[in-house]
């Protein structure tokens, strides 16, 4: 686990270089849309936590029940981590509103929450392929004959993160960063294993639901 | 109005309260005189300076514009200290003070309290802090040339952008995202008349739905600072080990007055209890019904005497308890429904040979006068309904109970008080004028602004969020509907500028 919250936290940054400073080697998109224009008076909300998963359950068809136990056994949300995520439990913790400012905790909550959620998502894809959300293997090792991965198939994938858990077409940048991401998760492994393809989805997949335009609104 | 909530500022104050009753509890019997120090006619002076101010939208300014923790002084409360009536000997009394003060104001209008560059007078009329740098008039309009890039990005950042409002509103009232179905439907409506319509539309659905009607919705949580259910004390369905009081019929019938057509001021008026029927639907009880009740869910106060929210069972038992005069329960009503917190010295409003310390707590010590000079009058209405002892009923002799311990004077306290300036025979009366203050609709307003907007009120705010509390109390507008309300609120610029 740890090691898959450092990959990731080294998928967001490195995402994040993409986005402001393309390497050398992949496509320049410097001449994209003008930079946006800044809002007066933003008023970014957080979902909170409950909020956050009903999002995730619905894009990703997992069961809302179902979709994040921590330890196996007790609801992300309701159970784990109901205040950090902005949740409100009054009879019992007298806890009336959700706290003011994020707590040092939320973010890692989130986090944790949302590696759940994709790991989860590509276990049950890659148990059910007929039903698969993320990870189609399609052209991919569909036949138990893993083949190298083609763009195609990268494009496509990237495409199905986006559209389930934004719900939206990622912009041609977008996709080249989620593409590019694989090189980095099979560095020093075998490119055609399927596993090597699960983690990049699942990091993928975590990049994308813990950006803040999964996470706020 | 901007309210201060400033916890540093309330943590001092509430420690200076729990000092002062501290003292006071050394010395029962304490005579009763106006504090020397402070000045409770000052935020109604203020007001009558500067009716068209911001602060003053419900009658009288907060402490804090003068004060920092009162009777100590902020920036723009010493340019006015200075210029009070110089040369005449300390402490000026009342009636000195409210003569020499709008002189003093005047005087001071051209300054800049906070050196932010914004002049005392054009802060106050702005709604900004006079004595915080922080605190300044800003303009909230984009650049024509950034107003027309915007026009053509994703989100419009500078003006209402529909379809950020129609996602919002998936989100606030249905808790969760519009379906991308949904979005690229509304993407494609082209009329603009026609896309207000679709999350108007949209928004009905969402206000019936379980998440913000539901046990444990937006609505219900809304009422928890209000309630403050505990459930180690709660009885009926899922009671707690010492039951004495079942807060769902509170959380019932505050769902019911903020739902469907329903009339809001009915939160401090009605004289009905509701019961849920399924998870979004709610009915009033009948009173056969009602009569029929175990012992332990029973709401023994009459009919004739009930006043909403604040003479329920569960009101009594987690505010009044063991109390002859109640003053937390007359707080606590006065905070959640009016929005004014005693205890951050909100809503002051001092009545004249008051507090009159019936049961000799000893409140009349000038740093507790202060604030009971408007608590203990905005608490005798509450005297005759017991909380836990005298099992929660009504009772015009009820104060006569409490002799033995509070001392003979206690039977004495009136059933009539005063509440925003007003005389009131009763509790009935009490809650007539509460519901239908300015003051009220602005709580009411303020609660769905901050669920919703995500932040208090603030300067720029001011205008819509005027609109939206005035609209609430107008009867051709929104005539206390709080769903009619929020059709409108969430075409406002606050809510639908990304």
């Amino acid at each position: 686990m740890t090691k898959h919250i450092i990959t990731g936290l080294a998928a967001i940054a490195a995402l994040a270089a993409c986005a402001t400073a393309p390497e050398p080697g992949l496509p320049q998109f410097a001449a994209d849309a003008p930079a946006p224009v800044a809002s007066v008076d933003p008023r970014v909300k957080f979902k909170d936590g409950e909020r956050y998963l009903r999002d995730l359950s619905a894009n990703l068809d997992m069961p809302r029940e179902e979709i994040c136990k921590e330890l196996s056994r007790y609801d992300c949300m309701t159970d784990a981590f109901r205040i950090v995520l902005g949740g409100v439990e009054a009879p019992n913790l007298l806890v009336n509103e959700p706290i003011e400012n994020a707590a040092l905790t939320s973010p890692i909550a989130v986090d944790r929450v949302a590696l759940h959620v994709c790991s989860n998502r590509v276990r049950m894809d890659r148990e059910n392929p007929a039903k698969a959300v993320l990870f189609r293997a399609g052209a991919f090792g569909a036949d138990g004959q893993a083949k190298n991965p083609d763009a195609k198939w990268l494009n496509a994938t990237a495409d199905a993160i986006y559209g389930s858990i934004l719900m939206r077409s990622p912009s041609e940048r977008e996709i080249q960063n989620l593409t590019a991401y694989y090189t980095q998760v099979s560095d020093g492994r075998a490119i055609n294993s399927p596993d090597v393809a699960a983690d990049w989805v699942i990091l993928s997949c975590f990049a994308v639901a813990s950006s803040l335009e999964a996470v706020f609104y | 109005m901007k309210r201060i909530h400033n916890s540093k500022g309330a943590i001092i104050a509430f420690g200076l309260s729990v000092a002062a009753l501290g003292f006071a509890a050394i010395a029962p019997g304490a005579p009763v005189i106006q504090s020397a120090y402070a000045k409770p006619p000052a935020p109604m002076a203020f007001c009558h300076a500067y009716p068209e101010a911001k602060a003053c939208n419900t009658g009288f300014a907060e402490c804090v514009a003068c004060h920092t923790t009162p009777p100590a002084r902020n920036a723009f409360g010493m340019q006015i200290s200075e210029k009070l009536a110089p040369g005449v000997a300390r402490p000026l009394s009342d009636e000195d003070f409210l003569k020499y003060l709008p002189a003093a104001l005047k005087a001071v209008e051209d300054l800049d309290a906070d050196s932010d560059g914004f002049s005392n007078i054009v802060e106050i009329m702005a709604g900004t802090q006079t004595a915080d740098a922080n605190s300044v008039p800003r303009a909230l309009a984009c650049a024509a040339d950034d107003a027309s890039r915007a026009a053509d990005a994703q989100w419009n950042v500078c003006s209402f952008d529909a379809a950020y409002a129609f996602r919002k509103v998936h989100m606030d009232f249905c808790g969760r995202s519009p379906t991308r179905a949904d979005m690229d439907a509304f993407r494609a409506i082209t009329d603009e008349k026609a896309k207000l319509a679709r999350i108007s539309e949209a928004l009905d659905q969402c206000l019936d739905s379980p998440y913000w009607l539901g046990p444990n919705g937006a609505v219900w949580n809304i009422a928890n600072a209000k309630i403050r259910p505990a459930h180690a004390v709660k009885s009926g369905e899922n009671p707690g080990p010492v039951p004495l009081g079942d807060y769902d019929d509170d959380y019932n019938l505050f769902t019911w007055a903020n739902s469907d057509d329903h009339d809001v001021r009915d939160l401090l008026l009605a004289q009905y209890f509701v019961k849920r029927t399924g998870p979004v639907t709610l009915e009033q009880i009948s009173e056969e019904e009602l009569a029929k009740r175990p012992r332990g869910t029973a709401q023994p106060v009459p009919k004739e005497k009930r006043v909403g929210m604040i003479s329920t069972r569960w009101f009594g038992a987690v505010n009044t308890m063991f109390t002859s005069i109640p003053r937390t329960t007359a707080a606590q009503a006065y905070r959640s429904y009016l929005g004014f917190d005693i205890a951050r010295m909100q809503g002051l409003n001092t009545v004249p040979h008051e507090p009159k310390d019936y049961d000799i707590k000893g409140v009349g010590a000038p740093e507790c006068a202060v604030c009971h000079a408007t608590l203990d009058p905005l608490s005798y209405p509450f005297t005759r309904y017991n909380g836990i002892s005298g099992g929660y009923s009504y009772n015009d002799d009820r104060l006569k109970d409490y002799v033995r311990v509070d001392g003979p004077r206690v039977a004495e306290a009136p059933a009539g008080g005063m509440i925003i300036g007003q005389e009131v025979a009763d509790l009935l009366e009490w809650g007539k004028v509460a519901a239908n203050s300015d003051a009220f609709a602005m709580k009411v307003t303020y609660d769905y602004w901050k669920l919703l907007i995500g932040r208090e009120p603030d300067v720029n705010d001011q205008a819509e969020y005027t609109r939206m509390w005035r609209g609430l109390k107008s009867a051709t507008t929104y005539n206390y509907r709080v769903e009619k309300m929020l059709h409108d609120l969430v075409l406002t610029n606050a809510y639908g500028r990304p």
